[in-house]
């Protein structure tokens, strides 16, 4: 592939190509992984030491408790994202911060502060689920997929 | 700096009290989510030769290598078995239980069985435990409670 690539440009090109690497910084490539696995791990486990919460002090049991666990991570996230937070851990941490479903929170909130000046309607309205709206949409068609598949394996098989 | 350091310990002392003020006693469902308290099995309307049983299950139970906690209580006309399964083996938690009540009924085929690995279920079956240590604690309001856990483990959402 890279040398594919290599061919299609002009000697010209190559060797500006040369000279940029000289120049380009390296990406931390594992010391960012080594931070997102560990920021990405402590806000699994807060997720976790909620939904223990949940069982312990309410009326959930293990399989009921992941959706008030998931509402209240979202709702935090979405706090530090107001207060400023949550962007410093997003700068450092990088995808360990954007995949738990704290993540999703930030997406929502952040979109919702960068348009806030073109107005509540179609400033902060039309643009709070930029980014969060493909998520939801992908997550309700792909769920609505995998039952269908499921439904007709059962209708086939007779439930095993 | 001292100010974070500050909210921070008030924010630990808070924590400790939560977890150690709201129970009295030497209670075993205090810890029940996080150690092994392994309870002795009970039966609400205890007759001679019925904690035989209860212990028969318990055993049972305890046979299978991937569990490692379990509570049962015995009511009037369900027995409730709790259980805990080791962390690795909780990706096959569906083939634990289907095994489990599979062996159950074919040793006790008389008796009528709810069981769960859910930690609310063996929580709960902890605190009608300690409840049961009280003898004042009637086997009328144990049943009851009894059904309401195994209610709730039949509750899906």
């Amino acid at each position: 592939m890279a040398d594919s690539k290599k061919k299609n440009k002009t000697p010209k090109q190559q060797q500006y190509a040369k000279f940029e690497q000289q120049f380009e910084t390296k990406r931390p490539v594992l010391k960012n992984c080594i931070k997102a696995f560990f920021v990405g791990g402590l806000i699994c486990m807060i997720g976790q030491f909620i939904s223990y919460l949940y069982i312990y002090f309410f009326h959930f049991t293990e399989q009921t408790s992941g959706n008030p666990t998931s509402a209240t991570v979202i709702f935090i996230s979405m706090l530090l994202t107001g207060f400023g937070i949550y962007d410093r851990l997003g700068q450092f941490a990088g995808a360990g911060s954007a995949v738990p479903v704290s993540g999703f929170g930030n997406s929502i909130i952040s979109a919702a502060i960068e348009h806030r000046t073109e107005g509540f309607v179609l400033g902060v309205g039309g643009n709070i689920f930029k980014l969060a709206g493909s998520v939801i949409l992908f997550g309700v068609f792909s769920a609505f997929v995998v039952a269908l598949i499921k439904t007709i394996f059962l209708m086939m098989t007779g439930g095993l | 700096m001292n100010i974070k350091k500050g909210s921070l310990s008030i924010i630990i002392i808070c924590f400790c009290i939560l977890l150690t003020g709201c129970s009295k006693g030497s209670d075993h469902s205090r810890w029940a989510l996080f150690k092994k308290v392994d309870p002795q099995p009970l039966s609400i309307y205890a007759e001679d030769g019925d904690s035989s049983l209860v212990e028969g299950i318990k055993k049972d139970t305890a046979s299978v290598s991937a569990i490692y906690d379990v509570a049962v209580i015995k009511g009037k006309k369900d027995t409730l078995v709790a259980y805990k399964v080791k962390h690795m083996s909780r990706f096959k938690m569906k083939s634990i239980e289907k095994e489990l009540t599979k062996k159950l009924k074919s040793d006790y085929p008389d008796e009528k069985f709810t069981v769960s690995s859910d930690f609310k279920i063996f929580l709960e079956t902890m605190r009608l435990w300690d409840k049961m240590q009280d003898p004042n604690y009637s086997d009328k309001k144990a049943n009851k409670r009894l059904k309401a856990i195994i209610k709730l483990n039949n509750e899906l959402t």
